[in-house]
């Protein structure tokens, strides 16, 4: 079954095409890595497939459902999670407090009043196992401010997995993360369990063939390759992206 | 959850220590005011209708962070209905009254919540002035809302009617009903603010774009926090109409606005206390001042302002709890 699917989708801001008649699709289970050079809109693809900013034209569809007309919230409500390229966990809140914001998000318990915010007994196992699992749990009452960044991001990522989610996004991930941490966050996307369709945005190779069953190369707006690893890593556009202009090594030593 | 409560789970000062300032709480709000002149009694009241009303203001600025400057309206709308009531139709019961001035306030609040609710940031802010100016002007303008004609407000009200035989209302009466209210407010304030949806409007308040991505449907819980607050502002409304048996446009003027937001940021903002330290401290030292220097009264209520924002930026009622468990772990470390 196709997780995601994107038919005929274009963003433009005023005159600039920012995407530019992408379609695309993606089956349940499958780990997709989306590369491109800066502005060849990977960011913005995420930002239209959670719903953050509206198409210009073109439709998108969530295992089937068209999502196109819906609002962030209600596309979260049926799984899609992200994470953000610059850590976006509430720095003014203590770790505790952001896990289980993110644990009472999509159950009907969010507009709760009647009882305190941790007398849920199975959203506590919840929080207690992803905070554990981020090597979290004792640092549940410190402020997230004080935690260091490669922490932070741990958090980040190990809240985007407590919500269950069917469709995860990570926008560059291992952005900021020392070597060990980077090897760190490519053994936890790894170790996701099958169900999980994940996209991510990544510039490391390291991430880019560590988790990658197949890649999607974005440029200014345009889809350029899709395929797997051993494809992409052939294909002689991407290369001409990457390494510069291949046919012609001598003109690039003129330089 | 503020930072000082965290900071209290983990002292080691003993429980007695910690219960102090609640039952010193209790001594000054039930016992004091049995001794206390009837003129005091009448401030003490004034400043429990001011604490509901921050608590109002804590709710949709403090926890929420919509920083509103029209929370007179939904005040006036209590308080208007109740004169009106009282004026024009001859109802005096305290509770049909107060429930219709509640039910108004909340209604008024749900109505504009709406229109107000397209913007955000600044432009809030001066939208919520200017239906708070319409309000202002449809009570200065309206004969309706003037009696006696061509009086601006409404004078001469009666005291609320009980229904219960035999009772009369003193001050120190109406101070224990209000102190009734008081009680119910600070326990309603205190569920929604450690329950899950009152921790959204802090997830709110810090960042709308991952709420959303957190499944939160954002305008929904602003909505909802928007018309709370405006339940409880005129709430404090009915009762300050109960209190001085007389409205006025002034009522729900800028001024009116502005006090609640003051005494929650001198109180301390998204504090259960914060509310009730900061009106106690805006009601009375406006009141003291006023009566030992008379011309220069906002002086000295200028000056403490600077000096909470200098010394106490997170609040009196922070401030206080944090010099008093710190006091307390010194005590006991030895």
């Amino acid at each position: 079954m196709e997780a995601l699917k994107l038919d005929h989708v274009s963003k433009r801001f005023g005159g600039l095409h920012v995407l530019d008649d992408i379609t695309l699709s993606v089956r349940e289970g499958e780990r997709v890595v989306l590369i491109g050079p800066n502005g060849a809109g990977k960011t913005t693809t995420f930002n239209l497939i959670n719903g953050q900013l509206p198409v210009s034209s073109g439709r998108i569809f969530l295992f089937g459902e068209d999502v196109t007309k819906l609002p962030v919230h209600a596309r979260a409500q049926r799984g899609i999670a992200r994470s953000f390229q610059i850590s976006s966990v509430y720095p003014n809140l203590t770790v505790f407090d952001n896990a289980i914001l993110t644990a009472h998000g999509l159950r009907r318990s969010r507009f709760g009043v009647l009882r305190s915010v941790d007398a849920y007994p199975e959203l506590m196992e919840k929080v207690q196992t992803a905070l554990d699992h981020a090597g979290l749990w004792e640092e549940r009452h410190e402020f997230v401010k004080n935690l260091a960044y490669g922490e932070q991001r741990r958090l980040e990522i190990a809240l985007t997995l407590a919500a269950d989610p069917k469709l995860l996004l990570l926008d560059e991930p291992s952005c900021g993360l020392t070597r060990g941490e980077c090897g760190d966050m490519i053994h936890v996307i790894n170790t996701l369990p099958r169900g999980i369709t994940t996209i991510v945005v990544a510039h490391d190779m390291d991430v880019i063939f560590g988790v990658a069953e197949r890649i999607i190369v974005l440029y200014y707006g345009k889809l350029l390759a899709d395929g797997d690893p051993a494809t992409i890593q052939a294909d002689r556009r991407v290369r001409e992206i990457y390494m510069g202009v291949e046919e012609g090594t001598e003109r690039a030593g003129a330089f | 959850m503020n930072e000082s409560a965290k900071r209290a789970r983990t002292k080691a000062a003993p429980w007695a220590w910690r219960l102090l300032p609640i039952v010193f709480a209790v001594a000054v709000l039930v016992v004091m005011p049995g001794f206390l002149p009837s003129f005091l009694q009448h401030m003490m009241s004034k400043f429990l209708i001011f604490a509901i009303f921050s608590i109002s203001y804590n709710v949709v600025a403090g926890y929420t962070g919509l920083i509103s400057l029209g929370q007179a309206a939904y005040f006036g709308a209590g308080g208007y209905t109740v004169a009106v009531l009282m004026a024009r139709f001859g109802i005096d019961s305290l509770w049909l009254t107060g429930l219709a001035g509640v039910a108004m306030g909340t209604l008024a609040a749900a109505a504009f919540g709406p229109i107000l609710l397209r913007v955000s940031g600044m432009y809030f802010l001066i939208l919520t002035f200017a239906i708070g100016r319409l309000g202002y002007s449809l009570t200065w303008n309206t004969p309706f809302f003037n009696v006696p004609e061509g009086i601006q407000g409404i004078a001469g009200l009666p005291r609320p009617a009980t229904g219960i035989p035999g009772f009369q209302w003193t001050e120190l009466a109406f101070y224990f009903f209000v102190l009734l209210v008081f009680a119910l407010a600070m326990f309603l304030q205190y569920r929604l603010s450690r329950s899950p949806f009152g921790h959204s409007l802090e997830g709110i308040r810090e960042g709308e774009t991952r709420m959303e991505a957190l499944g939160y449907n954002v305008w929904l819980h602003k909505y909802l926090a928007f018309v709370i607050a405006g339940a409880f502002a005129s709430l404090a409304g009915v009762l300050y109409v109960f209190m001085n048996r007389f409205i006025e446009p002034a009522d729900l003027d800028i001024m009116r606005s502005f006090y609640p937001m003051a005494m929650v940021i001198i109180g301390g903002s998204a504090t259960l206390w914060g509310p009730a330290v900061g009106a106690a401290a805006i009601v009375f030292v406006e009141y003291f001042s006023s009566v030992l220097v008379p011309q220069r009264w906002p002086l000295i209520l200028g000056t403490l302002f600077v000096l909470a924002i200098m010394f106490a930026r997170r609040g009196l009622a922070v401030y206080a709890s944090d010099l008093w468990s710190k006091a307390g772990a010194k005590l006991w470390k030895r």
